[in-house]
Formats: structure tokens, sequence, C-alpha cells
């Protein structure tokens, strides 16, 4: 769901078909703590209790700040400039951020679980007329979020109270920290554990899934989408004062199927997790591609970057940069 | 582009004809209606862009006067030329003015 790509970030290092792959390392401490998630905490995951996982967190969190030093050093001057914040601040923001990743990552593996809504509860939900009366237009809506940590469990939540969301998920997102042998074979398999997790999905990389986002708008239904999905002419505006590529694919399909755009925060915590949806998006209903999106794009990033100023220990993409 | 048409079981050689000219049009092809394979070029758009044949559906809609029912927006009819004009043709036919439009 959500944000922007940065554009040092294009590289698609995790890409198989890219030339790039053949340059990364073959092995990486990244690739070690992906196959530890994959395999053995993933297999604990099935009977462990929720408080059990965090402690494994607890205790592997010093090796995952470790394995992030460098992306953190990177993302510390961006975040005092974006959320105007002290050098230290920033650093437990960005420190925070990495911490948060993990912990909404192992509840991912619970919700392979049949109990899962016992252990991940929703603490809250505000706005839900918002969200009702984008639906009632008829046209679908597209659920706006930025890349925040809490999104896979409470779309899952709220697949659960009927409002099921298509969640479009980028299945070759860039993580630098991947050596080969991640890129190859443990991304993979967390994108297959990620469809159990969360049936109702489809990938950018799918030929039909604008067709997928398309037929289910059109069925009146629910699409949690990202700004940043591939597809469309890409622009780069400023965002969080740093230049960000942007695809345009949203912003077709918002203008070809005349959908509404909601909103929607998702923030996670050791009890549970919350949800907001702000009101609907006014957008220009401008007739070309063109000034359709120069029109409707500052609305939407703004959104955006006001969702992540406010949590910022909860946006998972400063480390990205 | 003439053998295409006359091997087309179902959708009408007129039908196929305009999808033709529209996937062009809207995909924004710099090619001669006659001189490429519909399939192969449309899967080379879609996996370029897969937002590319939202341009294309709405396009045809927008010509004919139809609406894509939503189980039926799938790459697989989207792909078959003679699949897609044969439910072009079914569509157009359910218009309540097709009868006045065909005299």
């Amino acid at each position: 769901m959500a944000t922007p790509e940065p554009s040092r970030a294009v590289a698609p290092a995790s890409n198989p078909n890219s030339k790039l792959l053949a340059t990364l390392p073959l092995f990486t401490l990244n690739d070690l703590l992906w196959l530890l998630y994959l395999f053995p905490i993933r297999f604990l995951a099935t009977v462990l209790p929720r408080w059990s996982l965090y402690a494994i967190a607890k205790l592997s969190n010093p090796i995952i700040q470790f394995d992030a030093r460098r992306s953190k050093a990177r993302a510390i001057p961006w975040i005092e400039q974006a959320c105007r914040a002290t050098p230290a601040h920033a650093r437990r923001i960005a420190s925070q951020s990495v911490s948060n990743t993990m912990l909404r990552t192992l509840d991912g593996l619970l919700l392979l679980r049949p109990s899962w809504e016992k252990m991940l509860r929703c603490t809250g939900v505000e706005g839900m007329q918002h969200l009702e009366s984008a639906i009632a237009r008829g046209k679908g809506v597209i659920l706006l979020a930025a890349h925040l940590c809490a999104n896979r469990v409470a779309l899952r939540y709220l697949a659960a109270q009927g409002h099921a969301a298509l969640f479009v998920h980028n299945q070759q997102a860039t993580n630098k920290a991947q050596g080969r042998f991640g890129s190859r074979f443990l991304q993979p398999r967390n994108a297959q554990i990620l469809k159990r997790a969360n049936p109702d999905h489809v990938t950018i990389q799918d030929p039909d899934s604008s067709l997928r986002v398309m037929q289910r708008l059109r069925a009146g239904g629910l699409v949690a989408l990202q700004i940043d999905a591939r597809g469309g002419t890409p622009v780069e505006p400023l965002f969080l004062g740093v230049p960000w590529r942007v695809r345009g694919g949203i912003f077709e399909i918002v203008r070809l199927t005349d959908c509404a755009v909601v909103p929607m925060l998702c923030v996670g915590s050791i009890s549970g997790f919350r949800i907001r949806f702000d009101p609907m998006l006014e957008i220009d209903r401008a007739p070309s591609r063109e000034t359709f999106l120069s029109a409707n794009l500052p609305r939407f990033l703004a959104v955006v970057e006001r969702h992540i100023i406010e949590n910022p220990e909860e946006w998972r993409l400063w480390n990205n940069w | 582009m003439e053998q295409l048409v006359k091997d087309a079981g179902s959708g009408s050689r007129d039908t196929m004809e305009r999808i033709r000219r529209i996937f062009i049009e809207s995909l924004h092809l710099n090619l001669r209606e006659e001189d490429f394979s519909y399939e192969a070029k449309l899967d080379e758009a879609v996996g370029l862009d897969s937002v590319a044949v939202l341009e294309f559906v709405t396009a045809i809609e927008k010509e004919f006067g139809i609406v894509f029912e939503p189980e039926k927006l799938t790459i697989v009819l989207v792909r078959d030329l003679k699949g897609l004009a044969a439910y072009v043709d079914s569509r157009t036919a359910l218009r309540p003015n097709h009868s006045e439009h065909s005299a």
C-alpha cells in the first residue's frame, strides 16, 4: 500500500531479470534474517503465543538494527528535515521504524493462524462513515495509505468485518540489503506467504492486475492500492522534501473508473492496531491523463505525507532511502 | 488482416476491425492496422504497463456504447480478439437503441 518509491531506489535490485542481480553479494546478513523468519520462526509462529514471538523479536532487535545501520544513517538527516526532528529524535524514529517493521512482519505470520483475530486485536476504527459514504457512490473505492507497518493486518481485519479490499502488492519490492540468495529464493517464498496471509491479493507483476482492480471497483468493491503502483507515466515530485518517483498508474485507474479515494491510516502497537478513515478525497475530474495527474497528484501526496508525519515511526520506507 | 478477420468464428468482421483500430489508438502504437499480431502486441503492452489495458477497455466501451460486466474484465477475454469481438457484439445487441441503429 501506499507511498511512492524514492528515485534513488529505482534500480530493481530484487528483480531476478535485472543485470544488477549479478552484482549483489551471494548471501547477506539480511538473507540470513529472512531465512530464519521464513522457516524456523514461521513454524514456531504456528504454535507460540504472540508475546513469545515478540520476545524473539526483542532478542534479535540488536542484529536487525545492525543490519539496517547504513540505511538508518542515510535516513536520519531526511527524517530531521521532513519531521522537523532533532538529530536524537530522528535516530529514535529510524530505529523504531526498523523495530516496528519487524514486529508487524511477525504479525503477518500470525495471520496464517485460524485464531489470528484473538491475537491481533483492533483497538478502534474511526471515520467509518467516510468509507461507507464512498462505498455508497457505487463506483468502488481506493483505500489510499502510506506504507505503514500495520496495513496488512488492518486489511485482513476489514475483510473479516465485511469490507474486503483487494490488496495490490509489489512482489519485487526493493530491498537493498538483500543478496542474490534472498532475491532469488527468499523473496518469492515470502510472496507466497503473503498471499496465504491475505488471499485477496494481486501483485503488480500480474499482467491482469489492472483488470482485476477495475473488476473490483466496477463491482463497487474496495482496492488497497499504492500510489507508487507500476504503470503509467513516471513523475518525480517532491515528497517529504526529496524528489520521489511516482508512477501515474493509480491516477489512471481513478480517472478511468471514476472511483472514490479514501485515505486510510493503520497504526500498530503491542496491544493491537487501530484504523482511521479520512474524508473522501476531492478529485479533480480533468479529462486527459496529464491534466488529471497534475491536478490530483499534490492532493494524494499531501495525504500520504500527513499520515507519515503523524506516525513517522510507523513508516517502513525511511530505511529504503 | 483480411485473412484474420475471415477466420473469425464469432465476432463480426467490422467489430474486430474497429477493436484493432481502437487498440492502436488507445495504446498510442505507431503501427499500421494490417501488420501486427494483436495478441503479441497486447502482451507486450500489458507486460510493460498493465494500466494500458484499462485505457483500451474504456476506449472500447466508449466506441461501442457498452459497459463490460465486471466478471468479464479478464486478460483471457481481452487477449482473444475473436472472443472479445463476440462479447462486444453481444453487449451491443443488448443496448436498448440497438435495433434503431441497425435499421
